[in-house]
């Protein structure tokens, strides 16, 4: 079909039906980048209507913006590894363990310097064993994950002792909270992450890979490479998400980071991204999800939801979301033509 | 024996869209009993889309049909199939991972089954008389599909069409996936069905053959019925234009002579792979078109793939000559500036969820650098030079490539290896499945960059393409070279086919 001929055609007589008007809508560009946002806005004014205006409080915001920058640094450090078509769900346990160490190396030298390091370096170094798992032992990401998840937790665990708790001094965390260390800290990430996601080769190879790794070997990619560099990438993240959630509650305890890949994963689809990787990638999906996802709990919490009912709604909102992203070929061949 | 000459199927005034675009405009025609009815038409003009339909694929738009003399809207594929209408489509039909006795019945288990469990000496028995029915006997119905290429798997599909005994058969752009001994097998069976009282429907874009099988031709162009021809009214130039809607230049091969540098740029020393190559010894020149040819197993897919790195070489070295560099692997290759279109344009040269423009600028990351960043205006130009050189038609460049017809698949193709501008092109059937206009635009593309100092080397079934445009032709046979001719000397067909077989 030329292109003259689907230019001049008008829509209303081509009689569509409502599910081809919806594809149209859904493979729309346009539509793909402003649905998320749309997403947090509509949640957004539902819970302002539904707490008449308690919502909007500074702590409030406050509250929802603290967790979501725990879960959009991590959500946008994992979108690297998702965009590559693999699965990691071991993060949660990383930064766990991430954040034991940094708070360790915080009660021998009491420096807040070196706590940031440790958590971040730590939780580079986890990500790259987990990555050297599965590209060198060829095992799927997703099995190494479960595998170290238990291992992590246990570690931690082992180290946090019988107290279930490693506290920081209140004077540490608030002057990390005040001092803007956190917006800073994130902003450069954030924006790191998008250069190198958007603007780089890596990033766009990274993509590609995910979407199909024959034709990506072909353009001379290479996919071990890649792999590395999306974990590395994440795994800085994660690390940057551990100082945060320690500076959060002033404490590592064996409960940090636990839901947190789940969180992550909805943070992601919420943001417009499949975790299945592929040309729909990108780099700002997890901040967008991570917002909506806080806004979420809290405003539920807010409006007298259960948190045990929180989590079973979150669920439900996941696997609507990711039906909705998938793209299921018909079985045989569905030849659409141009 | 059944009457022929009546009507099996009629189509009235049919018409499909997907989106906004219009595949099938306001179609009618009927095919009869004993009939072998040809459509034929550039790709994207609605032959797929109209015979799929009938076959139960998918719904048409807006209206109708008859079948056997009562009205026909079937449901879906199974509706279809027991109504005795069967098709073997484009693409490949068979599941890898299974034995091909479960191919040829999937989705009809239930009369090899005994309560919950499969009859499976009773399966593989009854897939075996299915095969030697339309005379296959070396395909082991045991065996996972995987184990079988493609022109082995496409003969399962057809052993599973023909075994259902249909009404109707549709034969959908199945014949330039196979070698002659295929063809032959699928023209015997349309044959016997027509002569049977019963009808076939076959799509293909080779003219020849579409002329010698059919008995009647329907010319499709942008979703409209240009004109059905009778045997009696066959005349290629007047089909041809019909097709294109317009005057088709009698010469879309090269004419020149030109010959080509002595230097050799790629050079493959005694090479030796998993499959099919022992000690093979290749040279490419500078500005040569080296054309390879033969029999689909003969090997020369295996030389496209272990040139470019794709199949390990486990003895002996392919060199890129001019650096002595050693391609090892697909990053090396890509990295000293060669290119590879690989035979299986949609699992292994695109991305198909990703757009036209991320597929073409794929190639050109390192190209449009500016420092350590891509620039995105370097990148559109990039992009965008192709669509318009390539005339590759698309609402925009960010359409996603998996909505294309075939032919506008594989100019996305050749656009993201134009713009890399690589200095050798290994091509491995490259107008596979494309309609004559865009097949002329690739030759010209070849052309031009054979001119340019660029070194091809083209491995086809299609021995027409091969003498139309190569320098120098290698015929394959068992792994080996069986033969080497020069354009110089004039290349001739039945010599060639000689050293094939």
């Amino acid at each position: 079909m030329n292109k003259e001929a689907s230019a001049e055609t008008d829509s209303k007589e081509l009689n569509l039906s409502f599910k081809e008007k919806v594809e149209v809508v859904r493979n729309s560009r346009f539509f793909l980048m402003l649905f998320p946002f749309a997403m947090l806005a509509l949640i957004i004014v539902i819970f302002g209507i539904m707490t008449s205006g308690r919502f909007f409080r500074p702590t409030v915001l406050r509250s929802v913006f603290s967790q979501a920058i725990i879960i959009g640094t991590c959500a946008t450090g994992v979108a690297f590894i998702y965009s590559n078509g693999n699965l990691d769900i071991s993060i949660g346990a990383v930064l766990g363990l991430a954040a034991t160490f940094a708070v360790l190396i915080y009660g021998v030298t009491g420096s807040a310097l070196l706590m940031i390091l440790v958590g971040t370096i730590t939780a580079v170094a986890i990500m790259a064993f987990n990555c050297t798992m599965s590209v060198v032992c060829n095992i799927k990401t997703i099995t190494v994950a479960i595998v170290v998840t238990q291992i992590y937790s246990s570690i931690s665990t082992v180290f946090i002792g019988g107290a279930g708790k490693l506290e920081i001094t209140n004077a540490t965390s608030s002057a990390l909270e005040n001092g803007g260390f956190r917006y800073i800290a994130f902003l450069a990430y954030f924006i790191f992450s998008v250069v190198v996601y958007h603007f780089t080769k890596v990033g766009r190879e990274l993509r590609f890979l995910g979407g199909n790794e024959n034709c990506a070997k072909q353009t001379g990619m290479s996919n071990g490479k890649a792999t590395y560099i999306s974990f590395l990438l994440a795994g800085l993240g994660v690390g940057l998400s551990a100082v945060f959630s320690i500076i959060d509650v002033s404490a590592v305890s064996v409960e940090t980071g636990s839901g947190l890949g789940m969180d992550v994963m909805l943070a992601t689809v919420l943001g417009g991204m499949s975790i299945f990787g592929g040309s729909r990638s990108n780099a700002y999906a997890g901040l967008i999800g991570a917002l909506t996802v806080a806004a979420l709990n809290k405003g539920l919490l807010m409006v007298g939801v259960s948190s045990a009912m929180i989590q079973g709604i979150r669920g439900v909102i996941f696997l609507a979301l990711v039906y909705m992203n998938s793209e299921r070929q018909n079985l045989l061949p569905a030849r659409v033509q141009f | 024996m059944p009457e022929k000459g009546k009507v099996l199927v009629e189509v009235k005034d049919i018409s499909k869209n997907f989106g906004v675009t219009i595949a099938l405009s306001h179609v009618n025609f009927t095919v009869k009993t004993g009939e072998i009815r040809g459509l034929i038409g550039e790709n994207g003009s609605g032959k797929s889309t109209v015979s799929s339909i009938i076959a139960g694929l998918q719904p048409p738009s807006h209206g109708e049909m008859e079948y056997k003399g009562k009205p026909w809207a079937p449901q879906n594929v199974l509706e279809a199939e027991e109504a005795g209408i069967g098709m073997i489509v484009q693409e490949a039909g068979t599941i890898a991972n299974i034995s091909v006795a479960e191919n040829i019945f999937l989705g009809n288990y239930k009369r090899f089954m005994k309560g919950p469990i499969i009859n499976r000496i009773a399966l593989v028995a009854e897939a075996r008389k299915a095969l030697q029915k339309i005379g296959i006997t070396d395909i082991n119905p045991a065996l996972p599909a995987r184990m079988y290429d493609m022109q082995e798997r496409k003969l399962i599909e057809i052993a599973k069409c023909v075994y259902n005994d249909p009404d109707l058969l549709i034969v959908d752009e199945t014949t330039t996936a196979l070698s002659q001994k295929g063809r032959e097998i699928i023209y015997r069976i349309m044959h016997d069905m027509a002569d049977a009282g019963k009808s076939v429907m076959i799509i293909s874009h080779d003219l020849n053959e579409m002329m010698e099988q059919c008995d009647t031709l329907t010319v499709l162009r942008d979703g409209v019925i240009i004109d059905n021809i009778e045997k009696k009214n066959f005349n290629p130039n007047d089909i041809k234009q019909k097709m294109v809607g317009r005057e088709m230049k009698d010469h879309y091969y090269r004419d020149d002579n030109d010959g080509y540098d002595d230097e050799v740029v790629l050079k493959a020393d005694c090479i030796t792979t998993m499959k099919d190559l022992l000690c093979f010894d290749l040279e490419l020149h500078r500005g040569e078109i080296l054309g390879i040819g033969g029999l689909s197993d003969c090997g020369m897919h295996t030389v496209g793939r272990a040139l470019y790195g794709l199949d390990p070489v486990v003895d002996g070295k392919v060199e890129i000559t001019g650096s002595k560099t050693v391609v090892k692997n697909a990053q090396v290759a890509f990295r000293n500036s060669m290119g590879y279109v690989s035979k299986n344009r949609d699992t292994e040269s695109l991305e198909l969820n990703a757009s036209i423009y991320s597929n073409i600028a794929s190639s050109g990351y390192d190209k449009n650098k500016v420092g350590p960043f891509i620039s995105i205006r370097k990148e559109k130009d990039y992009v965008s030079r192709q669509i318009t050189a390539l005339s590759i038609k698309c609402q925009n460049a960010y359409q996603p490539v998996r909505a294309l017809s075939g032919g506008n698949k594989q100019k996305v193709v050749f656009g993201k290896w134009c713009a890399d501008d690589a200095d050798i092109l290994i091509l491995d059937c490259p107008t596979r499945g494309v309609d004559i206009g865009v097949k002329a635009a690739m030759y010209e593309l070849i052309y031009e960059m054979k001119k340019n100092g660029k070194s091809i080397i083209m491995i086809s079934e299609e021995l027409p393409e091969l003498m139309g445009m190569s320098d120098r032709l290698l015929i394959m046979k068992d792994g080996k070279i069986s033969g080497e001719f020069f354009r110089t000397d004039g290349f001739d067909d039945r010599k060639l086919i000689e050293y094939m077989i």
